[in-house]
């Protein structure tokens, strides 16, 4: 039982980790404190039968990283845009090639109030 | 006879000055776009939506322009740079021009869409990726017949602004045909009553719309929403979706260059 809570809880402190520096760092949270729960278990249960408690130490400092970490990430991490430049430059192109088309399109503005007027409603 | 003859006279006139007192040039809307993430909302990307004054040599057109970007962080992940422009009138909104480009994690779709309402038909153009063509596109050409005030769903977002919203009693619903990828979609949207929600430019008195995609299985479940601004303008200011991969919401973060 005793190594089972520890393996448990040091894959989910990884698993913590590795999300807190990706940017689904709020599904960190989760697995970190999981992991801790884990890793108080695997403390207790070694403190019980007298066998190091090393691992259930890693698991803790582990999971108090990703915690921090994703928290740090939460707070300080600004949803900003990123390289825009092509997107824009593909406005301004998309525009340039719009005018020309709409040269030749014909539009009828007493045409569109008749269009207008087709359109079903239903109440 | 005479009643008869001025209840058509009003129903023409109503119908001919068909206004938009929603928007005008130069307004542009920006949104946060989130991703619920088991149980967590996480900011994916930024949409905006623009309009500006388009001249050609025989009219005025609006161009409704809407941009999707990820947020920097998820673009080494799944990079979304999406651009979506229609040139409609802008007293009817009534659309002539449709473009749409997607460029969503490597993957790259191109539709324009020519608009003739005399004929009622859309020249549809739809271009991929390619590596099998010289050009490095695949492109197909078609000829659709749309139904007499078809929009696309551009156009038809600002559409919905210009109706007389104040007017629909709880539980009223207006279907509106949207062309989106050839196919005429009937989208509908049932009056849910006012409600007061607060957002990033303020508490708002809103009215909340119930979204339908009738014949399509693209939104999931019945708690899809939009709430737009309970004034003039009518501006979306939060909706809520569910789609196959999960829910998200789009809320307002800016607003700029508002008609009222």
């Amino acid at each position: 039982m005793r190594l089972t809570f520890i393996i448990i809880g040091l894959i989910l402190s990884l698993l913590a980790v590795i999300l807190a520096i990706l940017p689904l760092y709020t599904l960190s949270f989760i697995p970190a404190i999981l992991a801790f729960l884990f890793g108080l278990l695997g403390f207790y249960k070694s403190k019980k039968s007298h066998k190091p408690t090393h691992t259930p130490q890693l698991i803790f400092l582990l999971s108090i990283i990703a915690l921090a970490i994703a928290t740090y990430q939460s707070v300080y991490s600004t949803a900003e845009v990123g390289d825009t430049e092509q997107l824009e430059l593909r406005e301004e192109n998309s525009l340039e090639e719009s005018m020309d088309e709409l040269e030749s399109i014909e539009i009828i503005e007493d045409d569109l109030d008749i269009i207008e007027s087709d359109i079903d409603i239903t109440d | 006879m005479l009643r008869l003859f001025i209840v058509i006279l009003f129903i023409l006139s109503s119908s001919l000055n068909a206004q938009n007192n929603a928007f005008q040039s130069g307004e542009k809307l920006t949104f946060t776009a989130s991703y619920n993430m088991s149980g967590l909302m996480t900011d994916l990307a930024q949409v905006t939506m623009e309009t500006s004054e388009v001249r050609t040599k025989s009219s005025t057109l609006l161009r409704l322009k809407g941009t999707a970007t990820t947020y920097s962080k998820w673009d080494s992940f799944f990079k979304i740079r999406d651009l979506y422009e229609s040139y409609v009138s802008p007293k009817t909104v009534t659309p002539y021009l449709y473009k749409r480009e997607i460029n969503e994690g490597g993957y790259y779709k191109y539709v324009k869409y020519n608009y003739n309402h005399k004929n009622r038909t859309v020249k549809s153009l739809l271009r991929k990726k390619s590596k099998n063509f010289e050009s490095g596109f695949w492109d197909r050409n078609n000829t659709v017949t749309i139904k007499p005030g078809t929009r696309d769903i551009i156009a038809t977002l600002y559409h919905l602004r210009t109706l007389d919203i104040h007017k629909a009693p709880v539980g009223a619903s207006d279907t509106f045909t949207v062309l989106f990828d050839n196919k005429e979609t009937k989208f509908s949207f049932t009056m849910m009553g006012k409600e007061t929600i607060s957002t990033a430019i303020g508490r708002m008195e809103c009215y909340k719309l119930k979204l339908n995609v009738i014949g399509n299985d693209v939104l999931k479940g019945n708690n899809n929403f939009l709430w737009l601004s309970a004034d003039e303008n009518k501006i979306p200011v939060f909706s809520k979706f569910k789609v196959a991969v999960g829910s998200g919401e789009l809320r307002i973060k800016n607003v700029s260059g508002l008609k009222n």
